[in-house]
């Protein structure tokens, strides 16, 4: 049973913009990275979820609630991470946090107790009775995360939650994003265009481009082997893939750099680093590199999301 | 929360606590707002600063009461320092303050710092929103227009010589008492949120929400006594549109109103009251729809 399911979901903005086209995808349980460029949909995506947006066509729901007529009781279960800021300054964490978390249902009790454990969690210690208006993006960050975990949500949408970070902070982030998937028992969804930070966190992923799905699989299917072995070469590699095509094998030679596929070599992997190693003796051509090529997760956008590569 | 023998041990790390307890849901989301909210207008578990105005205008506003009750007590009958029907009229300039200093408070920093998505992401709908904090300020305007009031009707009531009397004696004006409080809380709570919901900044909103009005008391009775506008006047003051719509209701004229200068029919003030109200709400309507989240 999915956690959320889309069927041909589209949301046209008045003025003529399509931010999503037609999107259909299932999603689990997990850490689960939702991709894409700027402007892909993402966020569209995620207020349509929220039941803060509506559909123009299709449908959503999420823990098996339609977000068009179910959007309170969703909103009750889901925490949100908006991408901007979104924080008083005058007031502390700790009296915003409970505040939200009251907002969100708790008992005043109960919103206390929350607010400062997960404050804790966070890593915000004595700061968080100091006016949030005086804490670094860093602590801001961490403030807006915990306002989204404080009421025990199903779900977590997380809207580009590493914006405006720097290196140590985004580490940090990633890391709690890690713990709160592993630990807590919540689907964390983390909305980024940034895919090697997703790379990192994320178990399964969700590339959406245009408003359309581009792919969905376990976060290892992208990036796995292609089949190909890259040999890189100190002088130009033609005459190296002349001469593996001479032995029957795929080559093809660009610059320095030469690929050839694995699987055309009769005899198996093998055979092709032998080939490889021989021709190179007998041209006497230094080898910088020989590796076997994986897929990266650029390599979905950098095609611009052509049909092929949709799984 | 029971404590667990062995969470003596576990000061440091106790690992993630899923809660499973009761949510309130849509009821709790607009009980906690109108909470935040009546914390925020009184200052409570602020600075001693943002105390000043809201318990201010508040004293200043029941002093009379008690100043003429405690008269009344001394001196019996001999004066009448004030009534119920004039009360509200002659402590009016408080009610101004007490909306440009506090009502800002409830709703411009979750504008200017984009707060609201957080809210609407909850369970709790934009009408929600503003009713919740339309309900914080009215109520807490109660405290200026209905409870000093209320501290004269008991003080007239307990100076009595037979206290049973004077409760069938007083117990009359009650509605009128109530009413008055009531319309001029939700009118004035209506009208400074929406002024209010317009402006980017705090001080904007509590200058903008004074200028509303001085600038119409000043300009209506600049109007009445050069120009022989003394119908028009009025309405350009909310303060004696309220009143008049009091007159209309429950009688009982103010002589330092200008309705009182005004002859047009008193229906007509009930009809700006709700004009004022309704246009209020348009307002609210319209700008919390417009916020995108």
């Amino acid at each position: 049973m999915p956690l959320i399911s889309t069927r041909a979901l589209t949301k046209r903005y008045p003025g003529g913009i399509t931010a999503l086209d037609g999107l259909t995808v299932e999603i689990g349980e997990g850490v689960i990275g939702l991709v894409g460029a700027n402007g892909a949909g993402k966020s569209t995506l995620i207020k349509i979820l929220l039941g803060l947006l509506p559909a123009t066509e299709g449908e959503a729901t999420v823990l098996d609630l339609d977000t068009a007529t179910h959007g309170a009781r969703i909103r009750e279960l889901v925490g949100y991470m908006p991408e901007h800021d979104c924080l008083p300054p005058d007031v502390s964490a700790t009296e915003f946090v409970s505040h939200m978390a009251r907002v969100s249902g708790l008992p005043s009790g109960a919103a206390r107790e929350r607010t400062a454990d997960i404050l804790r969690h966070v890593g915000l210690y004595e700061e968080r009775y100091r006016p949030i208006g005086g804490y670094s993006t860093g602590m801001k960050q961490r403030v807006k995360l915990a306002q989204a975990l404080v009421h025990d949500p199903k779900v977590l949408l997380l809207d580009e939650p590493t914006n405006g970070l720097d290196p140590a902070g985004r580490d940090e982030m990633l890391a709690l994003i890690e713990r709160i998937g592993r630990d807590f028992g919540m689907t964390a969804i983390v909305a980024s265009h940034l895919l090697g930070e997703i790379e990192r966190v994320a178990d399964w992923l969700v590339a959406i481009d245009a408003g359309r799905l581009l792919r969905t699989a376990p976060l290892a299917s992208f990036t796995e082997r292609t089949g190909q072995l890259l040999v890189e070469t100190e002088e130009d590699g033609e005459l190296l893939a002349q001469r593996l095509v001479g032995r029957g094998m795929q080559a093809l030679a660009d610059g320095r750099t030469v690929v050839v596929d694995i699987a055309s070599a009769s005899d198996g992997e093998y055979a092709v680093y032998d080939a490889v190693r021989d021709e190179a003796v007998a041209l006497n051509m230094a080898l910088v590199r020989i590796e076997q090529r994986r897929h990266q997760l650029e390599d979905l956008f950098r095609t611009g999301g052509t049909d092929e590569r949709v799984a | 929360m029971s404590a667990s023998p062995e969470a003596a041990g576990t000061i440091y790390d106790i690992g993630y606590r899923q809660y499973d307890g009761p949510r309130l849901g849509r009821r709790g989301a607009v009980m906690a707002v109108v909470g935040a909210g009546l914390r925020a207008i009184f200052g409570l578990g602020r600075s001693g600063r943002s105390k000043v105005i809201p318990w201010g205008t508040l004293i200043l506003a029941t002093m009379p009461a008690i100043v003429a009750v405690a008269i009344r007590v001394l001196a019996g009958d001999l004066i009448e320092l004030y009534s119920y029907d004039s009360y509200l009229w002659q402590i009016g300039a408080l009610l101004p303050i007490f909306v440009a200093a506090q009502a800002p408070e409830l709703v411009v920093n979750d504008i200017r710092h984009r707060v609201l998505p957080l809210y609407f992401s909850r369970p709790m709908s934009r009408f929600d929103y503003v009713a919740a904090k339309l309900g914080a300020l009215s109520l807490a305007l109660l405290s200026l227009t209905l409870l000093p009031v209320l501290v004269l009707f008991t003080g007239r009531v307990l100076a009595g010589d037979d206290v049973v009397d004077a409760i069938s004696n007083e117990a009359g004006a009650l509605p009128a008492i109530v009413g008055t409080g009531l319309i001029h809380a939700l009118v004035l709570a209506s009208l400074g949120l929406a002024i209010c919901s317009l402006a980017a900044r705090r001080a904007y909103a509590a200058g903008a929400v004074l200028a509303v009005f001085l600038i119409g008391s000043v300009v209506g009775e600049i109007l009445a006594e050069a120009g022989g506008f003394a119908d028009v006047a009025p309405f350009l003051n909310p303060l004696a549109i309220m009143d008049g719509t009091r007159q209309w209701l429950f009688g009982g004229s103010v002589a330092e109103s200008p309705v009182r200068a005004a002859d047009v029919p008193l229906a007509l003030y009930g009809l700006a009251t709700l004009v004022v109200t309704l246009g209020a709400w348009a307002v609210l309507a319209f700008r919390y729809r417009r916020i995108s989240v």
